[in-house]
């Protein structure tokens, strides 16, 4: 084993600890729990529309992935615009090839 | 309503648990508990206070039961409008107001801010005026609560004790009368402590008596809404993945396309529970607990019925004190993350991610209306800096969700993680003893 595969064994004690710790507080004092609205409430949708345009290519990165993903992080807002004036974007059904 | 010119720019709700995290799954545990020592592993494996999925079809069939004994026995009483429950005799006004108010039609055609009459603005100079409703004739009485807190209804003689005040202006449209009944809601709220008790505070521990629970009707807005949002930004296909060097300097690099990425959907949202009161409605689990109280939402509101103040007999009640004008923010904050909860399978085949820049929102419709919700609350005042933390165990007085804040014992939490992580540690030193 490597000096640095080592080092980074001796990590194990405190992540274990801090992790522990972490799980149980939040599970004593649901500190993270709120209504989940979007899977809870009637939501009746017409299918998503959309489009997708390349618009450039990176070659080399050491990213797996990209910078600032946010697909998932839902709730936390991003920049808010006015909506288009035909709220009808041109294109696809959205997710085609 | 169209956003046609410039709309203030909502402020979305702050604050760690409120709101900015996505909640996990219920019954979900971060860490593997196989991994745990014994009595923490028995512990978060206990069961949970079993709860009814609202929309399952023991509450879709629309059975409202007395709200005396429990019967579903109910009929209508000849000549009147009134409800009779055949097993207790018991009697009252029991529309549902789904029906009556026609809510869960035409969500599609749903235009401009439609506001109940219970849900309208309260009035500035009617806080001490509070109008009664006779709960033996079903007149209106109204007195100022300045000088006089109980009144005599002059048509029936009929005495409304502050059980049956309602205050003017904050009048809901409508009241979901209790299903789970006391003993079940202090069962429900041991159930959930038993399972939290190895670390919880010694204080809260000798004090806890769950018979003290409190039932307590809270006023919400139940919202529908008829909306479409969109979300702009940029997307990454992998198209080429590869390493380079050799050894200890192996490092893998990655090709990807860059797209930019538009998507756009119409929706209606069908009862849409908003906190009316602004303490409830202010989640901040630095300063509070309530989103304990928010995370036992949803509540069966379809079964709600019109408002009768003798709902509230026996039980006490929180009076709204939000406007819609002030709840519309959140309003629009929770449309904006169903829409962008709702695109995400569509954009699956960026398979490094999306990162979302620009969103966008055109509420076309909303109708508000106001509801009393049922609620058993538990609470324990833990003593600390800045007056200490109120904390909350509810229980969805409808569905028997159960949801709690349990103050904890630090030093026993962080020994107890400090033994685990030293033990940890035990091992990874051994391991490097054996391997060097």
């Amino acid at each position: 084993m490597s000096d640095d595969g080592g080092l980074w064994l001796l990590l194990l004690g405190p992540t274990g600890a801090g992790a522990l710790y972490w799980a149980l507080y939040r599970y004593y004092r649901n500190t993270d729990k709120s209504h989940a609205f979007e899977r809870e409430t009637t939501v009746e949708a017409r299918p998503v529309t959309g489009s997708d345009v390349k618009v450039d290519r990176i070659e080399g990165t050491r990213q797996s992935r990209i910078r600032g993903e946010n697909t998932s992080a839902w709730r936390a807002r991003v920049r808010r615009v006015e909506p288009p004036p035909d709220q009808q974007l041109a294109g696809r059904e959205a997710g085609d090839g | 309503m169209a956003n046609t010119q410039s709309p203030p720019r909502p402020v979305p709700p702050q604050g760690p648990g409120s709101p900015q995290d996505v909640p996990p799954e219920p019954g979900s545990f971060p860490l593997d508990p196989a991994t745990l020592p014994p009595p923490i592993r028995d512990e978060v494996l206990a069961p949970d206070p079993e709860a009814i999925d609202t929309a399952s079809e023991e509450l879709k069939d629309g059975a409202n039961r007395c709200p005396k004994c429990g019967a579903t026995e109910i009929r209508q009483k000849p000549g009147t409008d009134e409800l009779i429950c055949l097993y207790c005799r018991n009697e009252w006004t029991a529309r549902r107001v789904e029906e009556e108010f026609g809510l869960g039609e035409g969500l599609d055609e749903l235009r401009g801010t439609v506001i109940a009459s219970g849900a309208r603005d309260i009035a500035a100079d009617a806080r001490d005026l509070m109008s009664f409703q006779c709960g033996g004739c079903g007149a209106e009485v109204t007195i100022n609560t300045a000088n006089a807190m109980t009144a005599r209804c002059h048509w029936c003689r009929h005495v409304l004790g502050v059980n049956e005040q309602v205050a003017n202006g904050a009048v809901p449209d409508a009241v979901l009368p209790f299903h789970i009944r006391k003993d079940d809601a202090v069962a429900r709220i041991r159930q959930f402590v038993d399972k939290r008790r190895l670390f919880a505070l010694k204080e809260f521990k000798d004090q806890f008596t769950p018979e003290n629970v409190i039932g307590v009707y809270l006023p919400y807005m139940v919202v529908d809404a008829n909306a479409s949002a969109g979300v702009a930004g940029q997307g990454e296909i992998e198209t080429r993945r590869y390493t380079r060097g050799s050894g200890n300097d192996k490092k893998t690099y990655y090709d990807a396309d860059i797209y930019q990425v538009e998507r756009a959907l119409a929706f209606t949202v069908d009862d849409l529970p908003l906190e009316s009161s602004r303490e409830r409605g202010r989640l901040d689990t630095r300063v509070n607990t309530n989103n304990i109280i928010n995370t036992i939402l949803p509540f069966d509101t379809k079964n709600a019925v019109r408002w009768n103040a003798s709902y509230l007999a026996g039980f006490s009640s929180e009076k709204r004190d939000a406007d819609v004008e002030a709840l519309r923010p959140r309003l629009e904050d929770q449309l904006l993350s169903i829409a962008r909860a709702k695109v995400t399978d569509s954009v699956r085949r960026y398979d490094r991610g999306v990162r979302w820049e620009q969103e966008w929102l055109d509420v076309r419709g909303t109708r508000w209306v106001a509801m009393y919700l049922p609620v058993w609350l538990y609470s324990y005042h833990q003593p600390g800096r800045n007056g200490g933390l109120l904390h909350y165990i509810a229980v969805n007085g409808r569905t028997g969700e159960t949801m709690g804040s349990v103050p904890v014992q630090q030093w026993k939490l962080l020994t107890a993680a400090l033994t685990v992580g030293t033990f940890l540690e035990g091992i990874a030193l051994w391991i490097l003893a054996g391997t060097s």
